[in-house]
């Protein structure tokens, strides 16, 4: 005999309902981890793409050796066989973001041959706010997806505003900006409108999709002195922790640099234009440190890279440093190594 | 006689030593101090190296000595060691040619062409590694490398062919058997041209005189002003090297300076050996000693003076994908230029030619 | 004597009142703010040349003289900058008393007298000037021809070791001093034509590269 749904049994469905409900989107404000899943997530392709990073240009009647930098890394990009899915270009592109510079810089980077996708620097963005940089490349912040992969492309050099109050010039900001030891700096973030973009952008992702994010800055904290750092890195790492595969590719530091927190691993990518010491404290211990340049060679300490995107949605990081034996970072040891177990590379002696 | 001897205490040293003279260089044939044989002071042995080099590593197992070194320079100049009796080592490093040849590339038995030029065999025994490639460790590995190679010597096999031909020249049977223990083998072939070559030092150039013998007048004015440009602008002096005590003139390293990459199937050098990608179109560093008796240049022969070599590196090398980051255009004034070349004019050994001692005719 | 000290308290209560709760309207950026360092009340503070805007408290005997370089002499200044000015008068204030209070360890001079305090803080000015004028020159691309600053490298001077000189130089095959690689980068890296080792921008620029590695210890020929 069918019973009548009481009402009594349909406010306690309901409640049970409301409550899962709510519990839900509190752990989704929240960010409780979920355990990692080892296994390949079925809609995974495993494909490749390239970087190029970090070009720092000037106009080329100044500069020539930056120029013949990021070209070498197109020629090099180029020369691949087969080509990788897509190209990111990891900001910096300009020097001062002055509009000659990233004019040249866009003329070269059409040399590329596959697709591309830009982010921008600091250094693009603090002569005019961005503006011309719109103009020649679109949207700063955006996602996209593919085979399985979900990416998203932050501008995570968003600083408070420090120049209106005494009026600095635009130029006067930019080169603020552009001095990497500047005391007077203030740290990167990716600030509260781009956290929300992100965490409604995630939203439609389902859980078990891998992320690959794309941020200028590190995303973590690793050197303040010279914005190897991203101020709201925990608000960040905290909207993508129920994802149990997060890959950070992030460019600034202009070194090989790998780290990892939590379900979150992070890869810095090389520059064209120059390699940056390692930072006197911060450094993460899962980096293996590449060895100090010779300032006789521009390109030495300087490259390009590769990311393979693997089944299970992690990634194997390639730094195809110039004149050296690449450098690889794969997944299957960064993903399982004891952190305790690595040696403290001040200890080591860090490589500056 | 005895009574004599016990009575006359001098003739009683006199028999010791004698005695211990004659058992001495009958037990240690190769410790004898040997007579000076050439001109340089290289041939002397053991040897004090000219001015502006450093002596030559000895390996254990090769110790110099006169015997073995008149020995390799006999094979060093016999045309039996090809196949067709036509190509020594002197043939396409010929000491009349500063040890090298005027030939882009080497051409061996029946007119064959290999693909690289001959490097010079003077002052060979400083670098780390021989040929353009580095490919051999050392002199003796260099060594067998012609001998057996089909454009070049063309000999089948050293074992072998090599090995049995020279065991029918009575005169070899005899000296390899008074050098080595084990008489004619390849290893000793190579060990006793190895020991010939270490001989074939050559320094003592108006530049060490001026630079390490401190003689003012040494260079003129304008090689003085190439030095600078060679250590400062030109960018020179980081890879051909000169220190304080001596002056090699490489770095015993690898760079591509483009050379040959703008051709259809490029050589592509040390690559060839490492299997490294960054080793692509990367050849040795040649010393510029006597480098201006040795033309043409680089490693394939294409530049055919120091004019156009110092050209080559003001404009930056050939670009190319793995152009080595430590060149670049460098903008130099004419007479900055010329002022280079006479600069390496007095990096010539005096009479090179004599180096090694006495050849015999080619 | 109480009254004194009373008096120059409340003096320095108004001071820090007045710059603490000025509203923002012109200002400078943080870290604009300086200290001119301490001169006695009776000097006037024409003397340091100063420009903008100076600030200062004086106990009777000495005083503190603040900077504010980019800012207008009147209106106000924005919250942050006047928080600055008020945390540093109060710092260099309590240290200045300290200085006079305790019985610090005197560098003897020579002939056995004790220095002056004039004389080490004249010291600790003059060298603070030149480690300024090295930090300037440090991050200025006018050194080359490309655009390039020594920092762009070498942020902080980082990476410079000059506690390893004297030492064989790989780029330059000779055992070097710093001022050898320093040219030797500036006519490299930077494109530029070397300083003559007197020239006072080479001597800035060991300065601050020597200041900035402090406690470093001297470790010739290592690489």
């Amino acid at each position: 005999m069918k019973r009548k749904f009481t009402r009594r049994e349909f406010l306690k469905v309901s409640a049970q309902g409301a409550a899962a409900a709510g519990l839900a989107s509190l752990l989704d404000g929240f960010g409780l981890p979920s355990t990692r899943s080892a296994e390949a997530s079925p809609a995974v392709q495993p494909f490749t793409f390239a970087y190029i990073s970090d070009a720092h240009l000037y106009e080329e009647k100044l500069n020539k050796r930056f120029v013949r930098s990021i070209e070498k890394a197109v020629a090099d990009v180029n020369a691949l066989n087969p080509q990788p899915d897509f190209v990111l270009f990891g900001g910096d592109l300009a020097q001062l973001g002055q509009k000659g510079e990233l004019d040249l810089g866009k003329k070269i980077l059409e040399g590329v041959r596959a697709k591309r996708y830009m982010m921008v620097g600091e250094h693009d963005w603090y002569l005019d706010m961005g503006e011309h940089w719109r103009e020649l490349f679109g949207p700063d912040t955006y996602s996209f997806d593919h085979k399985g992969v979900h990416c998203v492309v932050l501008n995570s050099v968003i600083v408070e505003d420090y120049w209106t109050a005494p009026k600095l010039t635009p130029m006067e900001r930019m080169k603020a900006m552009a001095q990497l030891d500047n005391p007077n700096g203030r740290p990167f973030t990716v600030g509260e409108a781009q956290r929300d973009w992100l965490k409604k952008d995630l939203s439609k992702v389902p859980l078990d999709t891998p992320l690959i994010v794309f941020s200028h800055s590190p995303l973590y904290k690793y050197y303040k002195n010279w914005n190897f750092w991203t101020d709201d890195a925990e608000q960040f790492q905290a909207i993508l922790a129920r994802f149990p595969r997060v890959s950070v590719i992030h460019a600034h530091t202009h070194q090989l640099l790998t780290n990892r927190i939590g379900n979150i691993e992070f890869h810095g990518v090389l520059s064209t234009a120059w390699p940056w010491p390692y930072g006197p404290k911060g450094l993460p211990r899962f980096t293996k440190q590449q060895d100090r340049a010779d300032p006789f060679d521009q390109f030495d300490g300087c490259g390009w890279g590769t990311v393979e995107v693997l089944a299970n949605g992690g990634v194997n990081k390639n730094y195809n440093l110039w004149g050296r034996k690449p450098m690889k970072v794969t997944d299957e040891w960064l993903s399982t190594v004891n952190e305790a177990s690595l040696p403290d590379p001040y200890e080591v002696g860090p490589h500056y | 006689m005895s009574r004599r001897i016990r009575g006359d205490p001098w003739k009683w040293l006199l028999f010791v030593l004698g005695g211990g003279f004659l058992a001495y260089i009958c037990v240690c044939p190769e410790s004898i101090p040997l007579p000076s044989t050439g001109v340089s002071a290289a041939s002397d042995y053991p040897a004090k190296s000219p001015l502006g080099l450093i002596d030559p590593d000895i390996p254990q197992d090769n110790p110099m000595s006169a015997a073995k070194i008149e020995l390799g320079k006999q094979l060093y100049f016999d045309k039996r060691l090809s196949v067709d009796n036509t190509v020594s080592c002197a043939t396409c490093h010929d000491p009349k040619m500063g040890f090298a040849e005027h030939e882009k590339v080497s051409i061996g038995v029946q007119g064959k062409k290999g693909n690289r030029n001959a490097p010079t065999s003077l002052n060979a025994a400083l670098y780390d590694l021989q040929f353009w490639d580095g490919r051999a460790p050392s002199l003796e590995e260099q060594a067998k490398g012609p001998i057996v190679n089909p454009v070049e010597m063309a000999m089948p096999s050293l074992d072998s062919h090599l090995v049995e031909k020279l065991k029918k020249v009575p005169e070899y049977q005899k000296t390899f058997g008074e050098v080595f223990k084990e008489g004619i083998t390849a290893d000793n072939v190579a060990r006793a041209i190895a020991a010939y070559e270490r001989t074939l030092l050559a320094g003592d150039s108006p530049f060490d005189r001026y630079f390490y013998g401190k003689e003012e007048n040494a260079i003129s004015p304008a090689a003085k002003r190439g030095l600078e440009v060679f250590r400062e602008k030109g960018r020179c002096m980081t890879c051909h090297e000169i220190l304080p005590s001596f002056a090699l003139f490489t770095d015993n390293k690898f760079h591509n300076a483009g050379v040959g990459m703008d051709k259809p199937n490029p050589d592509l050098g040390r690559y060839l050996v490492t299997k490294e990608e960054k080793d692509t179109g990367a050849f040795k560093t040649s010393s510029l000693r006597n480098i201006a008796i040795t033309a043409p240049y680089m490693h394939d022969g294409s530049e055919p003076t120091l004019e156009s070599v110092v050209d080559l590196y003001d404009k930056g090398g050939i670009p190319n994908r793995y152009l080595d980051g430590g060149i670049r255009p460098l903008n130099l004034a004419e007479q900055e230029k010329k002022d280079l070349v006479e600069f390496m004019k007095t990096l010539t050994s005096p009479e090179v030619e004599k180096i090694g001692g006495p050849h015999p005719p080619q | 004597m109480k009254i004194r000290y009373a008096s120059v308290l409340l003096l320095i209560l108004v001071a820090v009142g007045l710059v603490a709760f000025s509203l923002a309207a012109f200002g400078s950026p943080s870290g604009n703010v300086k200290s001119l360092g301490l001169i006695p009340c009776t000097e006037d503070v024409s003397s340091l040349a100063p420009g903008g805007r100076v600030f200062k408290v004086c106990d009777g005997e000495t005083k503190v003289v603040i900077q504010v370089p980019d800012s207008e002499n009147t209106g106000r200044m924005s919250k942050e900058t006047a928080q600055e000015v008020a945390d540093l008068l109060m710092q260099e204030w309590t240290k200045m008393k300290q200085m006079k209070a305790q019985d610090a360890p005197m560098v003897l001079a020579h002939k056995g007298e004790p220095h002056a305090r004039r004389e080490t803080r004249t010291w600790d000015m003059e060298l603070d000037n030149a480690v300024k004028e090295g930090y300037r020159a440090f991050h200025d691309s006018s050194l080359g021809t490309n655009g390039i600053s020594c920092d762009m490298c070498h942020p902080d001077a980082m990476d410079n070791h000059p506690q390893t000189y004297p030492k064989f130089q790989t780029q330059l095959k000779k055992v070097a001093l710093l001022r050898d690689m320093i040219n030797w980068c500036i006519e490299n890296p930077l494109e530029g034509k070397k300083l003559a080792d007197d020239d006072p921008k080479m001597k800035a620029l060991e300065t601050y590269i020597l200041w900035a590695n402090k406690g470093e210890a001297l470790l010739p020929g290592k690489h």
